[in-house]
């Protein structure tokens, strides 16, 4: 992929077939340790090890459609061609945990993207179910806790454009505030 | 032209043999795997560096004739039983993408 973004929207919609109720995100991003750690872990219906084994085998995927299922897969190779790593851990019944670490300054690291963007698309498309994301610089940290907003929100769905504004706002508003942006 | 006749013309190596006598129709090169998956024209050449197993997924996706890596770039041994087991033409050369695509050319468009 040609964005991390994309990657995490491809992961996180994963989640959302295994019937995750809560979602959550978490991009760590240190220019002290030149790093870039990117977690989407759920509690969805979890996978036994030999399915773990299935998902990153390029060759294998439980649609019917192709022979072939590349997202994790690529997903794995855009973090090891960084000198990076790539984990799942999973446990039927308790959730999955995907987590890519990258060498930020590495050559070959895929931009991050629009990471802002694919959170709130997510939300957007899965109003039922609660997304935490969360987003740590060297220069700080900022979570959306989608649960905390239905508190606030109360029978006002997630996908309802005043909503979906705001959320892109306050992304957007800490975002610089921890990038150090103008 | 043929996997074959392209071996013989350009002087490639071949690491992976299956059907050798598979039409070449068209060249593409490209190394970030996700966009050539949906890119590369079946029955082409495809040029690249990237030699690894997701490599050959998606030349198996994208069904093309053979893959050829380029600037002697290299073939990981669970690419090479991959390509072998799903029956994936894999050919080296030590010249780069551009060079040979341009001999390429003149070999199939005449």
């Amino acid at each position: 992929m040609r964005e991390l973004s994309l990657n995490v929207m491809d992961v996180a919609q994963n989640s959302v077939r295994a019937e995750a109720s809560v979602v959550r995100i978490t991009v760590t991003e240190s220019d002290k340790d030149d790093r870039l750690t990117i977690e989407i872990a759920d509690n969805g219906c979890g996978m036994t090890q030999e399915q773990v084994q299935q998902v990153i085998d390029p060759f294998f995927t439980t649609r019917t459609t192709r022979k072939v299922g590349l997202g994790v897969p690529l997903f794995k190779l855009s973090a090891e061609q960084t000198g990076g790593s790539f984990d799942i851990q999973s446990e039927k019944g308790v959730g999955t945990t995907t987590t890519a670490s990258y060498v930020k300054s590495h050559v070959d690291m895929t931009p991050l993207g629009d990471i802002n963007s694919t959170v709130k698309i997510l939300i957007q498309c899965n109003p039922d179910i609660d997304f935490v994301y969360t987003n740590t610089t060297d220069n700080g940290s900022f979570t959306l806790d989608t649960r905390e907003l239905r508190e606030v929100l109360g029978d006002v769905s997630l996908d309802t454009p005043d909503v979906l504004e705001w959320i892109a706002d306050y992304l957007e508003e800490n975002t610089k505030s921890i990038y150090g942006g103008a | 032209m043929t996997v074959k006749e392209l071996i013989d013309k350009l002087n490639l190596k071949i690491l992976v043999e299956d059907d050798l006598d598979r039409e070449v129709e068209d060249c593409y090169i490209g190394d970030l795997l996700s966009w050539v998956m949906g890119r590369a024209p079946g029955d082409s050449a495809w040029l690249t560096v990237m030699g690894n197993i997701n490599s050959i997924a998606v030349a198996t996706l994208a069904d093309v004739s053979c893959i050829i890596l380029v600037e002697n770039a290299a073939l990981d041994d669970n690419a090479r039983q991959k390509a072998e087991m799903h029956g994936v033409n894999i050919l080296t050369t030590e010249e780069n993408a551009y060079r040979l695509a341009v001999k390429i050319s003149q070999l199939i468009e005449g």
